[in-house]
């Protein structure tokens, strides 16, 4: 095995500057010390009161029934289901990045990790509410859980995807509060040790569940991220699995189509990657943080993009593709009527999902735009702008025109409530967000002190010798690899010696 | 002290393999007089389908398989270089050497389709069946000779072409040390060339080939999934195939600079690939039971309640259960004889998948193995024949180590 730490000199460093341990912290805590500008007020407050007329709109809907929205007969599922799998398909880049991200040793996990996996939770937070709205009987809403009861033949049914959907969301948001909190624990203690305040440390030393750093705490701390990143990576792909079976296991043309399962996985982690862009391009310039959160953490997020956008453009041109070659009569009429036909009733929404989803991010195949910070705040909206239209073109597109035409006279749009909890959804996302920035270090304190020694620019400035050295010597020298000739199996530590 | 830049092929290796082809080209005779020659029409061995078809059909599946596994090799050296992996620098003129078979391969491919497509009614949409089908008369504006031809002739030509520029590009790293500028340049074409070959991998593999060449013997049934779940079967047969060559080196006292932690990622990638592929699996096959419409069933019927239930359950034990419990643990991804028992475990599953995907279809109500099976396993025989042969003089041709690749010494000092 190596004794030293390399990495070539032609990667960026994760962060930026000569930095040492105690400035990293300095430069993370400060925003938590610190007063909140007059912007995280208005911030704030703008969040609390969309959160206020989504409540509002959420009471009218619950007191007055699903009629408050302009569900009908064909389109049963409307902007609630839209928003729902929006909103969770979001939620994905958080895991993704603390567990895929891990598993394959991307270092620039570090800088964004704790925001994303915060991200993820809080929009899970916002997806849960449209399925259990859209109940109507929200009341009854503990009727999905499975438990011994007196209701009789009302017993949730386990062949529903439905059904599994409340499993599997549940358990996603649980352990990706876990991971996220366990995280959170060894930054916790220093943001206690720093308290000046009786009260502050005794919150942060609650929060922080009496974390010494001692080494005992720090295996035990390594082991569960381990156990967590396991239990979550099997998530990453089941969540959005589960709610491309809500609609592939019907058999309703355009949603019954084999490819759904990845290709919702795909677009889920498309969209929450695009999500952490914005909400971290914000960050990175508000609290000052452009040294942790670099041009480079930018532009391997834009490069996921790219390649999730190309994915999900792939299973698109499929799914059409397959519309025709089927030769199913309506299979080609959803596809190539109702979606494809830009003059169709929802041609816009189709073609406005093509040009934000699979067009527009090929421009990040260009360096030069995946390090433009204009460019990459502007697509990641258009980006999840282009992930709403996807889910309205794959509910709404398929519904509106069933199998009989005298229900098709019906245009579905949304009532003001339905948009109202929409935007009440966002509401409730940015309050908590504007709450986590506030009180929460956003950048993993302890992990970037990992990587610093090995990425960080006074590190490869000192190890730049190495990079000169020729191969053989790093090898023998540096790296320890040793010659045992011919018929051995020439290197170190081999099991079966 | 230096390192053992050059692999001479050992005697033995190449008996091995002319042996090996031997086999195949006796097997490739006796098939062709006793299953190919088609004398009695439907009669052989209670076979309903025409002998041709299988002996034909054969062909194309092995052919098409050690086509896809090669290029599979490719498309991890191109997938790799896009993502600045640094890793697989130690091994990488192995995945190199495999790819060279892409263009051999390709030929081989190319002519048995060609004559799949003209010299036998494997392809019901080019008969004159279809054109009193209503169903298959529409999908002529794909399933056509003309366009089959072009785009099979692009798809192969364009492989072989990128694939050869990636290699080309690989030797520069062997003419002198790179500084940081001349290293950042190297990396930046091999980024250009690496995406040419993903996008055109993608347009192929990853949608419009496995439609064409395959799920086209169906040519009623259709899947969305088909393509990707090609993808994914051999994509992990080519990782298993990297590690066998990657093993095979170490134990001839190559590849220095290659050690367990190479392996143990390798590893990692037979086995996350392997629940991929099941993922993939899983999500087609249960979303056509779950809805039940008899014009996607019958696609599995046979595979499950036929004759072919037997390798249709042997496939996802050797696909998903092994893979699953054996590689699952962190010691056996770094045990060279459990990983090459896994390695071929799985080449020889996803063979077995390709045998079921093709031949399945061609011959829904017999297994062929039963009367044939010297024949499969003698044409397998053939392409693991030329394999042995052009990856050995392949690995001869250029030195085993990049050597002054800017990544290699991240990859001597990696570990897990």
């Amino acid at each position: 095995m190596a004794s030293i730490k390399y990495e070539s000199q032609l990667r960026e460093p994760l962060v930026y500057g000569t930095k040492d341990y105690h400035q990293v912290t300095e430069d993370i805590c400060r925003p938590i010390e610190a007063k909140p500008s007059k912007l995280w007020y208005i911030g704030f407050f703008t969040s609390v009161a969309l959160l206020l007329f989504g409540v509002y709109s959420v009471y009218r809907e619950v007191t007055y029934g699903i009629g408050q929205w302009n569900l009908n007969k064909t389109v049963g599922w409307g902007w609630d289901i839209t928003n729902f799998v929006w909103w969770v398909g979001i939620g994905h880049a958080g895991t993704l990045i603390s567990a895929i991200l891990l598993l394959f040793r991307q270092g620039w996990r570090t800088g964004v990790n704790r925001a994303a996996e915060a991200m993820t939770i809080f929009a899970v937070m916002c997806a849960g509410q449209f399925p259990i709205f859209h109940m109507g009987r929200v009341w009854m809403a503990f009727f999905v859980l499975p438990y011994p009861n007196t209701r009789g033949p009302l017993w949730v049914n386990f062949n529903s995807p439905l059904l599994w959907d409340v499993f599997a969301i549940s358990t996603y948001f649980t352990v990706s509060l876990l991971f996220w909190y366990s995280g959170l624990i060894p930054d916790f203690g220093t943001v206690r040790d720093r308290a000046k305040t009786k009260l502050r440390k005794r919150l942060y030393g609650i929060a922080s569940f009496g974390w010494s750093g001692s080494t005992k705490h720090w295996q035990r701390h390594e082991a569960l991220s381990l156990v967590l990143a396991g239990l979550s990576t099997p998530l990453v792909l089941s969540v959005h699995t589960i709610v491309s079976f809500d609609f592939a296991t019907s058999v309703i043309p355009g949603w019954h189509t084999t490819i759904f399962p990845p290709y919702f996985v795909a677009g889920a982690i498309f969209s929450g990657f695009a999500m952490t862009q914005t909400l971290l391009l914000v960050i990175r310039k508000v609290y000052g943080l452009q040294d942790y959160i670099t041009m480079g953490h930018i532009e391997a997020m834009n490069k996921v993009i790219v390649l999730t956008g190309s994915i999900v453009g792939v299973a698109y041109l499929t799914e059409l593709f397959m519309g025709w070659y089927s030769q199913n009569k309506y299979e080609g009429y959803t596809f190539w009527y109702s979606r494809a036909n830009l003059f169709s009733p929802y041609g816009w929404s189709y073609w406005g999902m093509m040009a934000c989803n699979v067009l527009s991010p090929q421009i990040f195949w260009f360096r030069k735009f995946r390090r433009n910070i204009f460019i990459t705040f502007f697509m990641s909206v258009i980006v999840n702008v282009g992930m709403w239209f996807e889910r309205f073109v794959i509910i709404v597109t398929s519904l509106y025109r069933d199998y009989l035409p005298s229900s098709w006279s019906v245009y579905y749009s949304p009532t003001i409530w339905e948009i109202g909890f929409y935007m009440g959804t966002f509401g409730l996302f940015f309050t908590c967000f504007f709450l986590f920035s506030k009180y929460f270090p956003v950048i993993a304190i302890a992990e970037i002190k990992h990587v610093l020694k090995t990425t960080g620019e006074s590190y490869k400035a000192k190890v730049g010798h190495i990079e000169e050295a020729p191969m053989e010597e790093f090898a023998y020298k540096y790296a320890h690899i040793e010659n045992t000739g011919a018929h051995g199996r020439g290197s170190s530590g081999m099991e079966h010696h | 002290m230096a390192l053992r830049e050059r692999f001479e092929t050992p005697g033995k290796m190449r008996t091995w393999s002319f042996g090996l082809m031997a086999i195949g080209v006796l097997a490739l005779i006796l098939g062709y007089i006793f299953i190919g020659a088609d004398h009695g029409g439907g009669e052989h061995g209670g076979h309903e389908v025409p002998g041709s078809h299988i002996f034909w059909g054969t062909l194309m599946y092995n052919a098409e398989f050690f086509l896809l596994i090669t290029n599979a090799a490719m498309f991890f050296i191109c997938a790799t270089t896009l993502a600045m992996g640094g890793w697989q620098m130690a091994f990488r003129r192995v995945s190199e050497a495999i790819s060279t078979l892409v263009p051999i391969f390709g030929v081989i491919t190319f002519v048995i389709l060609m004559v799949v497509l003209f010299g036998t009614h494997i392809y019901h949409w080019n008969s004159e069946e279809a054109a009193s089908d209503p169903i298959l008369k529409g999908k002529l504006g794909f399933l056509n000779p003309t366009f089959y031809v072009i785009w099979t002739t692009l798809t192969i030509g364009l492989w072989s072409l990128l694939g050869w520029r990636m290699r080309k590009l690989s030797a520069e790293a062997d003419a002198g040390h790179m500084n940081n500028e001349k290293g950042a340049s190297f990396i930046w074409r091999n980024t250009v060339s690496a995406s040419l070959f993903i996008v055109w991998f993608a347009l192929t593999v990853g949608s419009t080939v496995p439609w064409l060449w395959n799920m086209s013997i169906d040519a009623h049934w259709y899947s969305t999934m088909y393509s990707w779940y090609t993808f994914a079967s051999t994509f992990v047969a080519g990782m298993a195939l990297i590690a066998i060559w990657v093993i095979y080196l170490k134990n001839k006292g190559y590849l220095e600079i290659v050690n367990e932690e190479h392996l143990h990622d390798i590893g990692k990638f037979m086995f996350a690939f392997s629940i991929f592929w099941t993922y993939l699996w899983f999500a087609q096959y249960m979303l056509i039971w779950y809805s039940n419409q008899p014009e996607e069933t019958v696609y599995f019927w046979h595979r499950v309640k036929g004759p072919y239930k037997g390798i249709f359950f042997l496939n996802l034990i050797i696909n998903f259960i092994c893979p699953l419990l054996i590689l699952m643990r962190r010691g056996s991804k770094r045990n060279y004889t459990l990983m090459t028992f896994m390695a071929v475990l799985i080449l020889f599953g996803h063979w077995m998948d390709f045998y079921q995907m093709i031949i399945g279809s061609i011959s829904p109500t017999h297994v062929t193995w039963g009367d044939y099976w010297w024949f499969d396993f003698g044409i397998m025989g053939l392409f693991v024949g030329i394999m042995i042969f052009g990856v050995s003089r392949a690995l001869a041709s250029k030195p085993l180590v990049a050597k002054h690749h800017p990544f290699l010494k991240e990859s001597i000092i990696h570990h897990t």
